[in-house]
């Protein structure tokens, strides 16, 4: 990676999110390092071992000896397996615990961040960052620390040692290593850069043919399956390139790894040969030399490698602080500290006074509304007049104006969060569903619901004999985005999850798009039933004027504007737009009925 | 390297539960190693080469030691020493290739299987599509192909090279010193079991580690795409808490498969030592007698170090073979789905010029079990134009998929100047009916590509041409860098409007003999809606059409109205003799089309 010419910020400052998990785990880190310090020592004692053990050999006679050494040996290498097990997972369970910790704080950072938030990030880098980015940081803290403890100590132990039995055949021996060290480092900055440009390759790879299946019904259309079997073969052959271009230096890791052990090795072979012909150096010392070269070799190359892994560990850390280091938008003055009188909100009153809103173009134009509590209107008007807007504002979805939208007395701004979701429940006309199983979509807004009060939900959306029908009825699994279910039944799986909310505010946004005529009539009983009760504010927004007209008042949106106000019968003789709209709804049902 | 896991696949979600015959799955495909012979020849050659280098090594040691360094004498340790220099240097040198040529293979033979799979999918029909998953066949040709690789680069060749590497060092051992064999015999039951264990006790943990991932990123994704709804519901606390459940089963997960990591790398350590140790001891009682030497000793110090890297390797590839026939299982699967629509022999070149009559021969038409049309009679004059009406589901997109063999009917047939459109090559019979569909899919490109799609025929000035006379090129001069303006993805940054222009200008500059089209209902504004009209008349002038109407304009210039209801034709004629006979027609005309104007800027519930 080159460095980029400004500055970079102190290491300090760009590890804040993980400091305080260095700082909870550093008697774990002391302790970590001290069984490695152990582990050093016992596995530099092997071939010192191994040593003795040759010599005891070559004098013949010591059987006693060669046996004692045996044993010791065999002691020792046990002990070294049981103080490597212990000091590995001892630090790479350090890593594990931040990461668990630092995905854990990520995933709540990812739920309390809103729209504003979403709009600018795509789906994809967002679960990247959840993931790949939060495994590269894991390896920053676990096999990072353990690599560079690991190097340190295991020079530290052994180079003594080597030293000691022969000082210029150690400075020989070792003469690759820096070299070594220089290619690793190399190689896997190459490499890092080479994998990432196979991966993006890939990924243009699987975009493209994505869209061709997508596209397939042009493409055959117009017969042009040469030319995209022509385009394939150019994107194939550009992942080619590059995976080659990955293979070529790749191939030479392995290799150079094993080339510097052998070559070790030989300058042992090479100058300590002459050192044993000449008397000075017994062949133990021989063995014990080509045994500490082993030992030597693998942190050499892990240290080339885990400079990388720092590297990329710090970049991902960069990708997931920018993440938590944002802030929800000043939606909620109510989460930033200031103490909000504890009201409990529960009749559903609804002002509106000179609402404009604006998403990228103007919607709404200086609305202004006044819902008694337990009133039932209705919200007509053609596609784009802003209906669907002016419920996302009274669910506080968009952030409104301070001073505009009031839910009994109080500012809507004002409302502290769990309050608000309590008392106003939205059913949307694509609600989401997740991947799990009916009940748990059901009681996403009540966890606590009882068995009846779900079933009373599913009777009032009309999707409890249905649910009655599938085989694991409530536990039976919607698949992605519910797509197991027809678009009639997501519909009404999302206003029963609404429903059971028991909301003083219920907004139903064009809940009847995808259900039959039939089963909506039946939905509009219950939701009649549910007026008349007056337990509740309904606002009902629907595109068929049949389904407003028992609501008290309707209100006419045109351009964002409330151009008629007044019951079904009343708005039917003087506003012609509905009169419009009307037609077009007893037009439409007519011709849906023709056969 | 295992690739990062983004969501739950295949792979992650059943792990590798082959049962359909491997040996002659693995068969089938060594049927694409064929033309790069020559390179699985390279691989083969280069595997005792690679063995004969690294099993050489100890025996000079050996040499070395017993008749130079003990005995103190230097002449011909040069020539060992050169030859030790010349080994290690050959080792890196075939080790590279031998990476290099085994990468290149694996991905050659993907790069053909991809290619493959790729033109299959561009041979099947309309239905197939509808019912596989766009997702899973993109997963096939990139993923699974991937997989395929992975056993050649990483698989296949390497397993035989461990196997000979093995072999190798049994033999050289038992050569060396066939008594010293025996304790290293004795002990290797204890490392084979022993590593088959761990590497298969690693294998279940992680697999579960990595379902775990995919399933966390699953739920990640989801609550990304679903959080207008968690925050509406106030479900903030339940999720943190599902999440929190799958994030510390995999902690838990994580911290096991560290133990076995670990254990793992220790155990081969400790029990090559141990074997080791046990060498010096039964060498000590040895010694002198049966040619043990210190050389000898010394070798096998070494030999039993090589030991345990291939042990190791083996168990970890039949992984990686294991995925890949899988793999290979999915993808042979697909390539044997045959393509339901083809030319039917003899097949039959239309000669130019192409009048364009159409006659549908008492079509039947089923989809699945459902009857859509039913004993279709109709004949089109060359240069007519047809206009479609009848209710929802009465089988007027059918009739014209039929046209150009998106669908296949069951009985009946269909012919173009006389000759059934079965006989007419696919190319050419896509060529000549143009379609516009409802909604205009268009591909990330410009707009001259997504006009010309790429057809060299098409000249940019065709291109131009087609985008004035369908008035398209009013808004496209409009766009940044015109007919050059890069189209976001699926066009969403184009009005609905335009993006019908847009289709209709496609079809215009293609100038098919013969215009289908399914007129689309969507809402667009007045001015757009004017354009789309002169448009669609221009695109029919002089070319026989059959158009789904939804525009009143439409079944005004209609020579002949054809009145679908219950996939028959129940009416047929001109639009004032079907008002005057007062039936299907007139009513359908009152509702949908009498007030059509208003209605079609409105759009309806």
């Amino acid at each position: 990676m080159s460095e980029s010419p400004r500055r970079t910020p102190p290491l300090r400052w760009r590890l804040r999110h993980i400091l305080p998990y260095y700082r909870q785990n550093l008697w774990a880190f002391v302790l970590g390092f001290l069984l490695l310090v152990a582990t050093s020592a016992t596995a530099a004692l092997i071939p010192y071992l191994m040593k003795l053990a040759t010599e005891a050999l070559t004098h013949r006679g010591t059987n006693d000896t060669l046996q004692e050494t045996v044993l010791i040996l065999i002691l020792v290498a046990l002990l070294n397996a049981i103080l490597r097990i212990r000091s590995r997972t001892h630090i790479f369970a350090i890593g594990r615990q931040v990461e668990y910790a630092l995905r854990k704080a990520y995933h709540a950072k990812l739920l309390s961040l809103d729209a504003a938030f979403f709009n600018r990030s795509k789906t994809g880098d967002l679960v990247a960052r959840g993931n790949t980015d939060v495994l590269a940081v894991r390896m920053f803290i676990g096999p990072g620390f353990l690599q560079v403890a690991n190097t340190a100590m295991v020079y530290a132990v052994t180079l003594p040692v080597m030293i000691a039995l022969n000082p210029t055949l150690t400075f020989l021996a070792l003469l690759p290593f820096p070299i070594i060290l220089g290619l690793t480092r190399l190689l896997t900055t190459r490499l890092y850069r080479l994998s990432r440009a196979v991966a993006d390759r890939f990924g243009l790879f699987s975009g493209f043919v994505q869209e061709a299946v997508a596209g397939m019904a042009v493409i055959r259309a117009h017969a042009r399956e040469e030319d995209w079997q022509r385009r394939f073969a150019d994107e194939v052959q550009e992942i080619y390139s590059a995976q080659m271009r990955h293979t070529r230096l790749q191939s030479l890791f392995g290799p150079l790894v094993l080339l510097a052990g052998g070559a070790g090795i030989w300058i042992i072979l090479l100058v300590g040969g002459q050192e044993v012909m000449t008397g000075h150096l017994t062949v133990g010392d021989f063995v014990a030399f080509s045994g500490y070269l082993a030992i030597l070799v693998w942190p050499t190359v892990g240290f080339g490698w885990i400079l990388t892994v720092l590297q990329r560990g710090l970049a991902a850390l960069e990708r997931i602080s920018q993440v938590l280091d944002t802030e929800p938008f000043a939606l909620l003055p109510g989460e930033q500290g200031h103490a909000l009188p504890k009201v409990t909100l529960a009749r559903g009153e609804i002002r509106v006074r000179g609402l404009h809103f604006a998403h990228n173009e103007p919607i709404l134009h200086g609305i202004d509304l006044q819902l008694p509590a337990g009133s039932f209107v209705g919200l007509a008007g053609r596609i784009g007049c802003g209906k669907t807007t002016l419920l996302h504002c009274l669910a506080r979805l968009y952030a409104v104006p301070e001073g505009t939208v009031w839910l009994d007395g109080q500012d809507l701004l004002s409302v502290p969060e769990e309050a608000l979701r309590q008392t106003v429940a939205l059913a949307q006309q694509e609600s989401f569903l997740f991947s799990t199983t009916i009940r748990e979509n059901m009681t996403l807004g009540s966890p606590n619901a009882s068995e009846a009060e779900i079933w009373e939900a599913a009777r009032m959306a009309c999707f409890d004999e249905e649910i009655c029908r599938f085989p694991d009825q409530l536990d039976t699994l919607v698949g992605e985005r519910g797509i197991t279910l027809s678009g009639g039944q997501r519909q009404r799986l999302s206003l029963a999850r609404a429903l059971l909310m028991d909301p003083a505010v219920l907004l139903l946004d064009d809940i009847f798009s995808s259900v039959d005529a039939r089963t909506e009539a039946r939905i509009l009983d219950n939701i009649h039933a549910l007026a008349d009760s007056r337990r509740r504010t309904i606002i009902l927004v629907c595109h068929r004027t049949a389904a407003l007209h028992r609501a008290e008042a309707i209100y006419l949106l045109e351009k964002g504007r409330i151009a008629a106000q007044g019951t079904h019968a009343e708005l039917m003789r003087n506003a012609p737009l509905y009169q419009s709209l009307h037609q077009q709804m007893i037009r439409h049902e007519a011709l849906e009925s023709l056969q | 390297m295992m690739p990062p896991v983004l969501a739950e696949t295949e792979e992650t979600r059943d792990g590798n539960l082959f049962n359909m015959h491997p040996y002659r799955l693995l068969w089938r495909f060594f049927r694409y190693a064929r033309p790069y012979r020559g390179w699985v020849a390279t691989a083969l050659t280069l595997l005792p080469v690679a063995a004969l280098l690294q099993l050489w090594q100890p025996l000079l040691i050996q040499q070395a030691v017993d008749h130079h360094l003990l005995p103190g004498r230097a002449e011909g340790f040069g020539a060992i020493l050169l030859l030790f220099l010349l080994l290690i240097l050959g080792q890196f040198a075939v080790g590279y290739l031998q990476s290099a040529v085994n990468t290149l293979l694996g991905q050659r033979l993907v790069r053909d299987m991809r290619r493959e799979l790729f033109a299959h999918l561009l041979r099947m029909d309309a239905a197939f599509f509808a019912h596989n998953a766009s997702g899973r066949l993109t997963n096939r040709i990139s993923n699974d192909t991937e997989a395929v690789s992975q056993m050649i680069s990483a698989g296949m060749i390497n397993l035989l090279g461990d196997l000979l590497l093995l072999l190798g060092i049994a033999v050289s051992m038992v050569l060396l010193s066939p008594r010293l064999s025996l304790v290293t015999l004795v002990a290797l039951p204890i490392i084979v079991l022993g590593t088959l264990y761990i590497t298969r006790r690693m294998r279940t943990i992680q697999r579960k580690g990595r379902l775990l991932q995919a399933r966390m990123a699953g739920h990640l994704t989801e609550e990304v795409e679903g959080r207008e709804t968690i925050r509406l519901f106030h479900s903030q606390a339940k999720n943190r808490a599902t999440y929190d459940g799958m994030n510390r089963a995999y902690l838990e997960t994580a911290l096991q498969a560290n133990f076995f990591e670990a254990f793992q790398f220790s155990f081969i350590d400790a029990t090559s030592t141990v074997v080791i140790a046990l060498l010096f001891w039964y060498g000590g009682f040895l010694y002198g007698d049966a040619g043990i030497s210190i050389g000898v000793v010394v070798a096998f110090i070494d030999y039993i170090r090589r030991l345990f890297f291939p042990i190791r390797e083996i168990s970890g590839k039949f992984t990686t073979m294991q995925s890949a026939i899988t793999a290979l299982e999915r993808i042979f699967a697909l390539l044997d789905t045959a393509p339901g629509i083809v030319d039917h022999e003899p097949v039959q070149v239309l000669r130019p010029p192409v009048k364009g009559a159409i006659a549908f021969r008492q079509l039947h038409f089923r989809y699945g079990s459902e009857p859509v049309l039913q004993g279709i009679e109709l004949h089109i004059a060359p240069g007519e134009r047809i206009a479609v009406v009848g209710p929802t589901g009465a089988g007027k997109s059918s009739l014209i998929k039929l046209l150009n063999r998106t669908y296949e009917p069951q009985q009946g047939m269909i012919a173009i100047d006389g000759v059934d459109i079965r006989r007419l090559p696919l190319a050419q019979l896509r060529r000549l009916v143009g379609m516009v569909q409802q909604e205009t899919f268009l591909f990330a490109g410009s707009v001259a590509e997504n006009i010309h799609l790429g057809d060299p025929e098409i000249t940019p000035e065709r291109v131009r041409q087609a985008a004035e006379e369908t008035g398209a090129m009013a808004f496209i001069a409009s766009l940044p860098q015109g007919l050059a303006t890069p189209l976001a993805e699926r066009g969403v940054n184009l009005s609905a409007g335009q993006r019908q222009l847009l289709g209709i200008t496609r079809v215009l500059a293609f100038q098919p003999r013969i215009l289908v089209m399914d007129e689309a209902t969507s809402s667009v504004d007045t001015l757009s809606e004017r354009l789309i009209q002169e448009a669609v008349e221009r695109l029919m002038a002089g070319r026989t059409s059959l158009i789904i109407a939804h525009r009143l304009s439409t079944i005004l210039h209609a020579d002949r109205i054809i009145v679908l209801s219950g996939g028959r034709i129940a009416e047929q004629g001109s639009h004032t003799s079907l008002l005057a006979h007062d039936g299907l027609y007139a009513r359908l005309y009152a509702l949908q089309f009498a007030e059509g104007r208003e209605q079609a800027v409105d759009g309806v519930g």
